[in-house]
Parts: structure tokens; C-alpha cells; sequence
């Protein structure tokens, strides 16, 4: 071992294809998601380009941050290039910097929202849905169409969709490179464990997500709730992101796999169903609270499901130093 | 001089007659590593990543101490740790064996002081709190000489400057081994980045402004007169919360960030920090990224890789391990080395410097 072979050395960089796992992920699920995200945001786009009346918006609103939902725990490659993800959600957000940014750029009618180049480097908090959804379901019901407000929901919303279109362009390289994955010249997954690993920990970071941070801050403590920390309570749909987050991870989860998941699988269905079964939009409701953590248990146990299923198959568990660090 | 002939004369005496880090590969770096089999070991590394040696140790490490000139590295256990274990790296044998004495725990890094006669270790003072490091004497067969006041609480990596004067990372965050990793004083925590000599004792103290008391100052880098300290945010993100400063004695801190999203994509947390005549960075295996600044303080660039933390400066510039087993050169672009299957630790630590 001291003086390990050039040999042994070569032969850890060499490596097989790209494993099942990885192409059915990225072909079952990244990519759609992806194309659904593109489109659901040019069609926002669409929508507000031709006027801002809340009844045609809100819709368009909607569908594109359920798309938002079916991506935004794939943060790795080209989500998390160039503040990506918080451009398009910036949650949680701790020190209301979306009310800031809006209010600032609303008070001072900045004319950056009428130059797309300028716009795409207003800071990410003033940018994507949140900063609509303060647009849409907090100012005035209806919007002149030349209005400031009017102008600034185009802006966003052609952000949006600009970010989208980007978004489905890196992810067709950035598939390629999975796909290459420990394939000579491949510098970003120097093993096809690698990409694997990348589409593993997206799986295990968005449960936690949602089990932390949708469920855990509306939570709060029992002696302290925070009900107004719900990740899009103004436009209520709060307890409708947790179920399509889990639809997603559970699609991922699913594509992850060569084998059956019968652990992971009725896991996400007692998690789903309990969620189906809650009648707290924004997860407010005080009568409520056992749910939600029931909810948040239930979460917890696709998990502990997800790792001894699908983790120990492929030999993965999450990182070594991101999660126990010093 | 006559002080340094007596050194080396009792050097000759502890060791092999002579040895050096050439009798070990002549190692760059050194880092831990967990095995596939789960098992835990220390690695001696070329300047290109290629394995030199590999020695088992008997649980995860932390940091690791190396002597500048024999082949001798001081293995930590993870904080809150009752020993380190002094490892002859040409033999693989256990040299001596370090037990914090009475009171006093290690916080995971340490420093040779002295030519390496002196190692220092950063400990927790149990009762006060207060930052201890400890003085332990190679050529006694690494006996207890003594201790100095770190200048702060929960001093983490300290790191020898010229002229025996060493920068201390004040972590500021009081821990009890009873309560493991508990942080037991958050709301009243003040970290700071002390200067401490033997000689002279606390020299300089650098603390942050008030609303910065949350950013645990934890490790350390040198170069050219200059300190890069790199931190750790505790409890909920303040947004853009810088996590690197760089200082030079007698002046106030530069803090860094990079444009907000790329800053919050770090989540708080720098795990190690190097620098070269250009560049410094810091690591953040939970934001799975590399900041890169230039010394005036400016961000230059981030660098994706996912779990990546250790981070050393070598023959090929900045050298970035991850716990995918990677070892990679951050110039010109993210260029691997090597691969390993193996989980990098948190630390790639240079020798000779």
C-alpha cells in the first residue's frame, strides 16, 4: 500500500456505463419535470404579457409553481448555478427580504422592471414566485395593465420563464454528463456512483425539506407555533406543496430503483394519504397541529424507508461531511 | 543557537536518527479517510493525490498535526476528545499517545511550535469554559509541559505563524463533554481570532461586530502576513452572513461574501479554508460548493462539487478532497487527481508549511 500502483490508481478513475437508476431518473423524471417547468412558465409568461387581471393570473401562478414543486428538490448541476433556486423560490425566507426587495422596488417604481437584462440582476428576493405572489394575493385585486405593479408581474414572470428555458437547456448537457458519468474527459462525475449519489442526495435533502422546513417552521414549538412561517400561505398552498413535493420525490424515488420498493412505496402512501386527509391549507389551524405532526412523522418514516430501501441497494447514504460537519 | 543544538540533539534521541518525511513517501498532504469496509485511516498523499501510505486508526479523526520535519502526525478524535495519537507515518507505529489531562478536553487541531519541539493543542478549560491551549514536549516523549489561555472560548484550529506566534480560531461556543456537541452559550457567544505567543501570550484580539457574534470563527489559514478565517453561522441564517475575513495584525478585518444567492447557497457553513500567493477559499460540503476570493477579498468564482471539504495548497495550486473520494485541483477549472473509494474527512492538511 505504501507505494500503491499508478495502476490500482487508473483503475478507480475508469468505470462501467451509467447505471439504470441514473437514466431512469433523468429520463422518467428530471427531464419532464424540467420541460414542465419551461412550459408552465412561458405560459405564466403568456398569461401576464397579455394582461394582469388576478382571474387569468392566479391560474397561471398556480400551475407554474406546481411545476416549481416538481424540480425544486433537484438542487445540484444547474439549479444551483447562479443562485438559480433562490431566484425562483426564495424560501425560507428568514428576514423578509421578499417584502423588502418588492416594497423597494414598488415605492421607488424602478424602471429595471422594464429591461429584462437588468432585471434578471435584481437581488433573487425581489425575483421568481414569492415576489409574484406578494403581486398577485396581497395588493389590489385588480391591475391596470399600465400600471407599475403590472409591469413588474411581467417582469417577473418573463424571468421566470427565461430561467425555465435556461433550466431545460443546461439540463439536456448537464443529462449528458450524467449519463458520461466516469467517462474520460467527464470532470463533474468522475464515477457513474457519482451521478447516482447526486440524484440520492436530492432525494434525501428534499424529504428533509419538506419535513423540516414546510412542515417543521409553520410548526414551530408547541408552546410556540409560527403559523405565519408556512411556505405560501398568501396564495394558500402551503399544504399543497407538501403533497406534489412528495409526489415528486416519490416519482424519483421510483425511478431510482431497478427493484421493487415496497417499504419506500407504502411509506409515501401512509404519508400522502395523511396529508390528503388534513383540511389546513396553510397549516394554521391549532386543532390541527397533531396532524401536521403525524404529517411530519410520516415524512420522517419515508426517510428511514428511502435509505434502507433504496440507499443500502446502491450502497449510498448521504454526505460525510455535509451532514456532520466541525 | 546553543537552545537549538540541545533541540536538535534530544530530536536525535526521540527518533529514528535522521528521519524526515522523505522516509514517508515525502507526503504533501495528509488526510482521513473512512474506508468502504467502515474502518477509519489516515493517508499520506502526493502533491498529484496518489497514495503514499495508509495508516489504520482506531476511530473517526478530525484534524491531523504533522512535525515540519519528522515524519510524525498528531491524529485528533472528533471533538469532544480525550486523546490524539502521535503516529510515526514511516512505520505506522503509535509513538505516544496524548491524554487531555484532568479538566481539559481537545477540540480536534493542533500546532507545532519551536522547530517541533512544542505541540499545541486547542482544549476546552471544562469548569470556566475558558480556551485552553495546551504545551506538550516531543523530546519528553510528548509529556504535559504546561498550558496558556487561548484568548476566547472553544478555540478549533490553531495554526503557527513566523516568528512562534500562533493565530487561534475562538470558536466562542461553549461546549461540556457531558453534553456532547451541545452549544451551551449561543445567545451570549463571542468568537474571536487571537494572536498568542509563548513568550508574550495574548497578543492581539480580533473580534467582529455585534451582529457577526453568531459566525463561529473556527479555521484558519496563512500566507504572506496575511490570516483567512473562515466561519460557521449558528442558529437561523441571517441571510448573507459572511463566512470568510482576512486579516493582517495591527488592522481591521475584511470580510467577504459573494452576491447573495451564491452566499446563502453556502448555508452558513465553511468547513476549511487555504490560501496561495492569489487566492483564498473556503469549502461548504453542505452547500456542495468552493468560494473563491482573491486575497484583496473580492469573490471570484464558485466551484460545484458535491460534499467536497478538505482544502490545502500544493504543487498544483489549491487542492479541493470530497467525501466522494475525490481529491481535485480547483486551477484552472475543477481538474480531478485522483479517486478513491473512500470518504475524505473534513481536513487535508499541507506539510511544510
Amino acid at each position: 500500500m505504501r507505494h500503491l500502483s499508478l495502476v490500482a490508481c487508473l483503475a478507480a478513475l475508469l468505470a462501467g456505463p451509467a447505471t439504470a437508476g441514473t437514466d431512469d431518473a433523468l429520463d422518467r423524471h428530471v427531464l419532464p419535470a424540467m420541460e414542465t417547468f419551461a412550459e408552465e412558465t412561458a405560459d405564466l409568461s403568456r398569461t401576464a404579457a397579455a394582461g394582469c387581471g388576478a382571474e387569468a393570473l392566479r391560474p397561471a401562478y398556480h400551475a407554474a409553481f406546481d411545476a416549481w414543486m416538481g424540480i425544486s428538490h433537484l438542487r445540484f448541476g444547474p439549479l444551483e448555478t447562479g443562485g438559480r433556486a433562490l431566484a425562483i423560490g426564495f424560501w425560507p425566507d428568514t428576514r423578509g427580504f421578499v417584502a423588502r426587495s418588492v416594497n423597494g422596488l414598488l415605492q421607488d417604481a424602478d424602471p429595471v422592471v422594464s429591461d429584462p437584462e437588468g432585471f434578471a440582476e435584481v437581488s433573487v428576493a425581489g425575483r421568481g414566485l414569492f415576489a409574484l405572489e406578494r403581486l398577485l394575493f396581497e395588493g389590489d385585486e385588480v391591475l391596470a395593465d399600465d400600471s407599475y405593479a403590472c409591469a413588474y408581474i411581467r417582469a417577473v414572470a418573463t424571468d421566470l420563464a427565461r430561467t425555465g428555458q435556461a433550466l431545460q437547456a443546461d439540463w439536456s448537457d448537464h443529462a449528458a454528463l450524467m449519463r458520461s458519468a466516469g467517462e474520460d474527459g467527464n470532470t463533474v462525475y468522475l464515477s457513474p456512483r457519482e451521478a447516482e449519489q447526486a440524484l440520492y442526495t436530492a432525494l434525501i435533502t428534499g424529504l428533509e425539506f419538506t419535513g423540516d422546513q414546510r412542515l417543521g417552521r409553520p410548526l414551530g414549538t408547541f408552546d410556540r407555533p409560527r403559523p405565519t412561517r408556512a411556505e405560501a400561505r398568501r396564495s394558500g398552498r402551503s399544504l399543497r406543496n407538501v403533497g406534489l413535493s412528495l409526489e415528486a420525490l416519490r416519482g424519483l424515488a421510483r425511478s431510482l430503483s431497478d427493484v421493487p420498493i415496497p417499504q419506500t412505496e407504502a411509506a409515501f402512501a401512509d404519508a400522502l394519504s395523511v396529508a390528503e386527509g388534513l383540511d389546513d391549507p396553510v397549516l394554521a389551524d391549532p386543532a390541527g397541529r397533531l396532524k401536521v405532526e403525524i404529517l411530519q412523522q410520516r415524512v420522517e418514516l419515508v426517510k428511514t424507508a428511502v435509505a434502507a430501501e433504496i440507499g443500502a441497494a446502491l450502497g449510498l447514504s448521504t454526505g460525510f461531511n455535509a451532514t456532520d460537519g466541525d | 543557537m546553543r537552545r537549538r543544538a540541545f533541540l536538535s540533539a534530544m530530536l536525535a534521541s526521540a527518533t529514528m536518527p535522521g528521519a524526515s518525511w522523505a522516509d514517508a513517501g515525502s507526503p504533501a498532504f495528509l488526510a482521513a479517510a473512512r474506508e468502504p469496509s467502515g474502518a477509519f485511516a489516515l493517508f499520506g498523499l502526493s502533491a498529484t493525490g496518489q497514495d503514499l501510505f495508509r495508516i489504520p486508526l482506531p476511530a473517526r479523526g478530525h484534524a491531523a498535526a504533522a512535525h515540519p520535519v519528522a515524519p510524525e502526525a498528531v491524529a485528533f478524535a472528533r471533538r469532544p476528545g480525550a486523546f490524539a495519537l502521535v503516529i510515526d507515518c514511516a512505520s505506522g507505529q503509535l509513538r505516544a499517545r496524548l491524554d487531555a489531562p484532568a479538566g481539559r478536553h481537545f477540540y480536534g487541531h493542533g500546532a507545532y511550535l519551536d522547530g517541533g519541539e512544542i505541540l499545541v493543542t486547542s482544549e476546552n478549560g471544562i469548569e470556566t469554559g475558558a480556551g485552553v491551549l495546551g504545551l506538550w514536549a516531543r523530546s519528553e516523549g510528548y509529556r504535559r509541559i504546561g498550558e496558556i489561555p487561548s484568548g476566547g472560548v472553544g478555540p478549533h484550529e490553531i495554526l503557527a505563524l513566523p516568528g512562534e506566534v500562533l493565530a487561534v480560531a475562538n470558536g466562542g461556543i461553549r461546549t461540556h463533554p457531558e453534553r456532547g456537541r451541545d452549544k451551551l452559550n449561543l445567545a451570549s457567544m463571542r468568537p474571536n481570532l487571537a494572536y498568542v505567543s509563548l513568550s508574550g501570550g495574548i497578543e492581539e484580539v480580533v473580534e467582529l461586530e455585534p451582529d457577526l457574534h453568531h459566525a463561529s470563527i473556527r479555521h484558519l489559514a496563512a500566507e504572506g502576513g496575511q490570516v483567512a478565517f473562515a466561519m460557521q453561522w449558528q442558529g437561523d441564517l441571517p441571510d448573507p452572513a459572511p463566512l470568510l475575513g482576512l486579516h493582517r495584525r495591527g488592522a481591521a478585518p475584511v470580510l467577504c461574501s459573494a452576491e447573495m444567492g451564491e452566499q446563502m447557497s453556502m448555508d452558513g457553513y465553511a468547513g476549511s479554508v487555504a490560501m496561495d500567493a492569489r487566492h483564498v477559499a473556503i469549502t461548504s460540503p453542505r452547500g456542495g460548493r468552493v468560494h473563491v476570493f482573491d486575497r484583496q477579498g473580492r469573490f471570484v468564482r464558485a466551484v460545484l462539487r458535491a460534499d467536497v471539504c478538505g482544502i490545502a495548497t500544493g504543487a498544483c495550486g489549491l487542492v479541493v478532497t470530497d467525501g466522494q473520494g475525490g481529491i481535485a485541483a480547483l486551477d484552472p477549472d475543477l481538474a480531478p487527481l485522483a479517486r478513491a473509494a473512500r470518504a475524505w474527512d473534513n481536513h487535508l492538511v499541507r506539510l511544510g508549511g
